[in-house]
């Protein structure tokens, strides 16, 4: 309990200097949303005008007291309106997530579940084609740009072969390829991890002895290396679920998937500050969230980390 | 005898149900894809009511034509009372998508409750107060004087509606029948507009990426794609299932001339600037575009006719005369100091940043050197005044008439004056033109205005700029027009 409580206390205090350090950079930045949006809106930019908008926003506010308001309000769950769209942001979010959270997570489901017998049989038979094709997936997932696959597949599949219909079918049909992209940038990496978690299992002493028990490596590994392998494996897929909420910016850009990632660039070029601080906060809390469910997972994997 | 009734009564139930949904379930429906799409159904909020416009939902008293004429819509005249008071007569027999009638007490309600709400609709008049007369009569008085109370009644943000606790209801050719899921909107034709039955169920649909929008015309997945990119249509245009229309905006690509600067306080520098620019050059690098003859869009009764002239040997002769010599790298200098200037341009229009190399060189072949330079807020570079020649794209006549663009950028003080011009001469047309609501006069004075304009050049008009739409074979009878305001329109028809 008292570890509990001082982990949450660890969380609070993480979470508050995030908002300062958000607030401060976000404010920082060069440029000024009040003549953006007079210019988009093609609204004289007049000392009356600007006014109006910096009154209506609170921008007209000392900068702490700016600070305070906004957090005190966040904290309360008002999250404040966008300026861009004048709509509350907290809805705006709760609309997106789901689109950003099926793309995100499902990418990541399917790579992590498609990664472990793609690591286990490239482990099995080191250097055979299992192993250079997780080790291709992996580098195709560093440097193909994701952009430019999406416009390739969305070419491939919906112009070129009409298979699929990605913007005016069904739910599934519109949010299967942005999926299977996202898990496609992560498949490789997690599969090499999980291959060497293994190989790294294969020089212990009791492997060989299984081994030397008349085992074939494939027994053995599934035996005696596939639980210590996962802990390794758990680790690994915590900083990649870390980037899934908001990480998909390209990818729902591409598919015209009206998630986070896109209603975050549109509000970047808006100098939107309230949108950005609350996604600033949004990705720190699922940060932390991961982080502690990682933690869970690790000690119900290795009794050792329990203390 | 029960039996009876009940029977006569699913009879009935059964006939009215075809009668009413026999039409919407033979209705074609189109997709629609654009860059934009209403964020919400409250014209309170934002840019709400120019983009209900946009997808034919919403409706002003006054609009602007295809011929770019502000005519009344909603309306059917306006009288001046004085400055701040004018009266609006409203067109009878129109009717909101829920059958009530459009009368004064309901537009006297929307426009009042838009301007409390929504500080983008005070920008022009300040704040409004509006009452009915009688039930097609309202008198609406403002805080600013409004010469031209058409042309307040056309802006985007004073369309027509009625407020029903979160319900809202509109005028336009179609209604919205189900917002989402995400950006996209279920259209249907409103009933109660004319010729409903002729016209197709819609699907609405974001796409934040032209590419994507492209991509999503070829497969065949959008009957209107709005918005195509300059670098798609050539493999657009080699299809044969889709057709390609490009039509000329009211948007305007202009060289804002910082007349404040050392080298360009001189007016022979800036006429030299603007003579050595070939607009036909800049039309090649984007694509397409017709040269500017002026400040407005030539599809407009108060534009000029003639472009605006390439003459490089002018140009250099204008600078010779200045005192401009040919230094040893062909950059001109007058007295150890080069004719060296800063021209910004601004990412979020990629037109622009193609202008700059063009325009880079052209200027350096007659002997004045340009440094380009992007900046992510062209607005507030021109509130600073930090630059020396600053590209600029806004639409010149958003109401349909000439003064706006006039008074709101080169007036001396006010806002947009980024060339920080002052010219009593100018100063003095543009004033003559609050004092008179004939469009001829009006055009006669925004030619006057052009020809200060072209004497002084504290702006270089360049291009008016073409968009383009791409249509299945079953909306090749579409024709846009209006920019971004006049989208889905009353004659939209599937032709095939």
């Amino acid at each position: 309990m008292v570890h509990l409580s001082r982990h949450v206390l660890q969380a609070s205090l993480m979470l508050w200097g995030v908002s300062i350090f958000a607030f401060a950079i976000i404010h920082a930045m060069p440029a000024d949303p009040v003549l953006i949006t007079l210019v988009e809106m093609n609204i004289p930019v007049t000392p009356e005008n600007e006014a109006v908008l910096r009154t209506e926003w609170g921008l007209d506010r000392p900068l702490i007291e700016q600070y305070g308001a906004w957090l005190w309000r966040f904290v309360g769950g008002d999250w404040g309106r966008s300026f861009r769209t004048d709509l509350p942001i907290l809805s705006e979010f709760l609309q997106r997530l789901p689109y950003s959270a099926t793309i995100g997570l499902g990418g990541l489901g399917i790579a992590a579940i498609l990664a472990l017998p793609l690591g286990f049989a490239a482990a099995c038979r080191p250097g055979g084609t299992v192993d250079y094709l997780s080790r291709a997936l992996s580098i195709g997932g560093q440097v193909i740009p994701a952009f430019w696959l999406g416009l390739v597949l969305l070419w491939l599949l919906a112009v070129e072969l009409r298979l699929i219909r990605p913007f005016f079918g069904g739910a599934a049909e519109q949010l299967l390829l942005p999926t299977l992209l996202v898990g496609f940038y992560s498949i490789g990496s997690l599969g090499r991890v999980f291959r060497n978690e293994l190989l790294a299992i294969t020089v212990q002493p009791f492997f060989r002895t299984a081994l030397a028990k008349g085992l074939t490596p494939e027994t053995a590994l599934r035996r005696h290396a596939l639980r210590h392998a996962l802990f390794g494996y758990v680790a690994a897929l915590t900083p990649e679920c870390a980037w899934v909420v908001g990480g998909t910016a390209i990818v729902e850009i591409v598919f015209a998937v009206p998630g986070i990632s896109l209603f975050l660039v549109e509000s970047i070029a808006a100098r939107d500050y309230f949108v950005l601080q609350a996604y600033v906060m949004v990705v720190a809390v699922w940060m932390v969230l991961i982080h502690g469910l990682s933690l869970i997972l690790r000690a119900l994997l290795d009794p050792r980390t329990r203390r | 005898m029960t039996r009876r009734l009940f029977l006569a009564v699913a009879l009935l139930a059964t006939v009215c149900m075809f009668t009413s949904t026999g039409h919407t379930a033979d209705r074609p429906t189109i997709n629609v894809g654009k860059t934009f799409i209403a964020s919400s159904l409250d014209p309170g909020e934002g840019s709400v009511g120019w983009a209900l416009t946009t997808h034919g939902v919403s409706e002003n008293l006054y609009s602007v034509d295809r011929q770019g004429k502000l005519v009344p819509n909603l309306a059917q005249s306006v009288t001046t009372v004085d400055d701040h008071t004018f009266r609006v007569d409203l067109a009878s027999g129109r009717r909101f998508s829920d059958g009530s009638p459009v009368n004064a007490k309901a537009v006297a309600n929307a426009l009042v409750r838009t301007n409390e709400l929504n500080g983008r609709a005070r920008a022009t008049a300040g704040k409004m107060t509006a009452k009915a007369i009688d039930d097609l009569t309202v008198e609406i008085k403002t805080e600013k004087a409004v010469p031209l109370p058409t042309a307040l009644l056309a802006e985007w943000a004073m369309v027509i509606y009625k407020a029903e606790g979160d319900e809202f209801v509109f005028t336009g050719p179609y209604r919205v029948k189900k917002v989402g899921p995400g950006e996209a909107m279920t259209l249907e034709p409103n009933r109660h507009y004319a010729d409903a039955d002729e016209r197709p169920n819609i699907r609405l649909r974001k796409f934040s990426d032209p590419q994507t929008l492209a991509l999503a015309l070829e497969a065949g997945e959008l009957d209107i794609a709005f918005g195509l990119p300059v670098e798609a249509l050539s493999r657009i245009k080699a299809r044969d299932d889709v057709v390609v229309k490009s039509f000329q905006v009211a948007y305007q690509y202009m060289m804002f001339i910082n007349t404040e600067r050392p080298l360009l306080g001189d007016p022979a520098v800036r006429r030299a600037v603007d003579r050595a620019v070939d607009r036909r050059q800049l039309a090649h690098a984007v694509n397409g575009g017709t040269p500017a003859t002026g400040a407005y869009s030539s599809y407009f009764p108060f534009a000029l006719r003639e472009p605006r002239p390439f003459d490089p040997d002018m140009a250099k002769a204008l600078l010779e005369k200045a005192g401009w010599k040919n230094g040893s790298d062909g950059v001109r200098e007058r007295g150890g100091q080069r004719l060296s200037l800063v021209l910004y341009a601004y990412p979020q229009r990629p037109d622009l940043l193609t202008f700059q190399p063009v325009i880079k060189s052209m200027l350096a072949k007659v002997g004045i050197d340009v440094e380009t330079r992007v900046t992510e807020n062209i607005a507030a570079l021109g509130k600073s005044g930090d630059f020396d020649l600053a590209l600029w794209a806004t639409n010149t006549a958003p109401s349909g008439e000439p003064s706006y663009f006039l008074n709101a950028f080169l007036r001396q003080g006010t806002g947009y004056n980024h060339s920080r011009y002052k010219s009593e001469r100018f100063g003095a047309v543009v004033d003559r033109m609050t004092t008179t609501g004939d469009p001829a006069e009006r055009a006669k004075l925004a030619s006057d205005a052009h020809a200060v304009l072209f004497e002084d050049v504290p702006v270089s008009f360049l291009l008016t700029p073409d968009w383009h739409v791409g249509l299945s074979k079953r909306l090749s009878g579409y024709e846009p027009w209006g920019s971004d305001y006049y989208i889905i329109r009353p004659d939209l028809r599937v032709t095939e």
